[in-house]
């Protein structure tokens, strides 16, 4: 435990070592909320408007909670692997006596703690100086719904940039390639992290949801404002737990297959 | 001073095999490009699989203790086989075990009982001091605080690291970096250290600190230490065995020594003369190369060079007479451009 403890804190340290770089950091999360917000308060400028069974406290809330829920979700170190895949840079680490995949974990809960801490005091002035309505749940069947919902989709998004991670192995000029599309393409515009998804046509809604995507940011929000039953949610709770299951599954072949084929370039 | 040709210092156990190398063999698939845009726009549609045979069933046994070079070209396959030996790499076929363990399968009893330099790599957080990787280190290695300080206070001071600990990784030169890696890599007392081009790109005087170093911690610690090296000073200073592979192949493997009685089949005799004499006479004796009296230089084959040296002070007015061997970088530059 106590090296977990230790790549925490050093992971921690290095994210914090380049001030103007972490400033920069912090100001893209904050523009890409008021981005958002602004938007949709233009369109819900009416009080009492409702669109897409979404009211404008609601959509306010769906706004602000993005910055939450994609500092526990979206934030990830480990999309660096691949890059490191490719350059044979995973050598050092592959040696020593730690769970690679453990490893990486730590590190991304490290960088998703300081975001989500950051997270909360930008929320905080933002509420300041926008003042929204803001919805609160309060039904704690919700509230442990939510929470239920959010941990899948953290795992779930973990194993996704793991075997996104693993590309490289076989194509390793795909190395940017590939977290270009999966994160900044797919996972952005599917999950929910711009848009509710309530906007989509309802037959590429029903289509999503077969789909890892939705689970990770859209799922956990609709629980929290309560917009789904009991049993919808449980039952994407579970169709996230299937997802979640396959992509671990994946994850395990591919880089059982990867490693196998890694060829420790570079030196 | 290392001097690794002289040293009697021969600390191995031969009963004890560190590594057991039996057939070992290692194909990479590799994709060639074509040159030019049409055949790179071919190679997308239809990339062409190459096989390299990287390794081709070599056998090899390193006892405890050892300190051996892995010699060759580049490209010959002594980092591929340092890259196996360490665990990175799966071997196609054959049998290998180091310290009792399958490399490839990575336990972790294995892995805290090696470790493995770079000279390209670096395992160092670039953004932090180097002392963040120590003690990330003693937690990954679970080396207790006590045993961690000794080998640090240890580690700094033989490599004279102390100025140098809580400095940015990155504003570091190359030669300090490279001391400071040797020190993460050893925290935690490794029975066999894989070291792979550990000079590469150093200076004269870092290359030198670094042998200095190897060679100190073998004989200290009595820790198996594999090397793989280009750089001829390495091998004639440092390393008592070598395994020259080439194209994949063992192309000698044995004492330094016997690399110069295998491929050094002449020696040269230098005379001095005193006065004058025919120097036709020395036809009999040896291959005349030179002669510009009062010098003549001839060449004679290595077993016989002591009788020949008799029998020219016997028969010639002789001042002075060397008998010279041929310098053991020569020999192995030699032995590389043969196999080239």
């Amino acid at each position: 435990m106590e090296k977990f403890v230790k790549i925490f804190k050093i992971s921690a340290q290095k994210e914090l070592a380049y001030r103007s770089n972490f400033i920069m950091w912090r100001i893209r999360n904050i523009l890409q909320i008021f981005l958002i917000f602004f938007l949709w308060d233009s369109v819900f400028s009416e009080p009492q408007k409702t669109i897409f069974s979404y009211d404008r406290p609601k959509i306010l809330t769906y706004v602000f909670s993005l910055l939450f829920v994609r500092a526990i979700v979206l934030t990830s170190q480990a999309t660096e692997i691949s890059g490191q895949v490719a350059r044979g840079d995973i050598s050092s680490l592959l040696l020593k006596p730690v769970g690679f995949f453990k490893y990486w974990l730590t590190r991304d809960v490290s960088k998703k703690i300081i975001n989500v801490c950051f997270a909360f005091f930008e929320g905080l002035i933002l509420y300041l100086i926008l003042k929204p309505q803001i919805y609160i749940q309060t039904n704690p069947i919700y509230l442990l719904l939510f929470m239920i919902s959010l941990i899948m989709a953290f795992f779930i998004f973990y194993f996704l940039v793991m075997a996104n991670n693993s590309i490289p192995f076989w194509v390793p000029e795909a190395a940017w390639g590939v977290n270009f599309i999966l994160i900044s393409v797919l996972v952005e515009f599917l999950s929910g992290a711009v848009f509710p998804l309530n906007v989509l046509p309802v037959y590429f809604q029903n289509l999503l949801s077969y789909t890892p995507f939705p689970y990770l940011v859209f799922f956990p929000i609709q629980i929290y404002l309560g917009n789904f039953s009991y049993i919808y949610a449980i039952k994407g709770i579970i169709v996230s737990g299937v997802w979640l299951f396959l992509i671990c599954l994946l994850v395990k072949i591919l880089w059982d297959k990867g490693l196998r084929t890694y060829q420790a370039q570079g030196s | 001073m290392v001097d690794g040709k002289t040293s009697g210092v021969y600390n191995t156990n031969q009963n004890e095999r560190t590594v057991i190398v039996k057939q070992l063999t290692k194909n990479f698939e590799v994709i060639e490009k074509e040159k030019g845009l049409t055949g790179s726009i071919r190679s997308l549609f239809s990339p062409a699989k190459k096989t390299v045979k990287a390794l081709k069933n070599i056998s090899f046994n390193i006892a405890k203790g050892e300190l051996i070079g892995f010699i060759g070209p580049n490209g010959a396959g002594k980092t591929t086989a340092l890259k196996v030996l360490s665990g990175l790499l799966y071997p196609t076929s054959g049998f290998v075990q180091v310290i009792n363990f399958q490399p490839w399968e990575k336990k972790r009893e294995y892995l805290k009982k090696i470790s493995m330099v770079m000279g390209q790599k670096t395992q160092l957080w670039w953004d932090l001091p180097a002392i963040d990787t120590f003690e990330l280190n003693q937690k990954i290695y679970e080396i207790p605080d006590t045993e961690y300080e000794k080998n640090l206070k240890e580690l700094i001071d033989l490599l004279e690291v102390g100025s140098i600990l809580k400095r940015q990784v990155r504003t570091l030169s190359l030669g300090q970096r490279m001391r400071l890696e040797l020190v993460a890599a050893l925290l935690h007392r490794p029975e066999v250290l894989f070291l792979d081009e550990p000079t590469i790109g150093l200076d004269v005087v870092a290359q030198q600190r670094m042998r200095d170093f190897i060679y100190e911690y073998n004989r200290r610690h009595k820790a198996t230490i594999i090397l793989t090296s280009h750089n001829m000073d390495d091998v004639v200073n440092l390393t008592r065995r070598v395994i020259v592979i080439d194209n994949g192949e063992i192309f000698f493997d044995g004492p330094l020594r016997k690399l110069v009685t295998d491929y050094v089949k002449e020696k040269t005799i230098t005379v001095n003369l005193s006065g004058q004499t025919d120097i036709k006479d020395f036809e009999t004796i040896g291959q005349v190369k030179k002669v510009k009296f009062p010098e003549v230089v001839l060449v004679v084959p290595r077993e016989t060079a002591a009788v020949a040296s008799a029998e020219i002070l016997q028969s010639f007015p002789v001042s002075d007479l060397t008998v010279e061997e041929e310098k053991l970088e020569s020999i192995i530059q030699r032995v590389f451009r043969r196999s080239e």
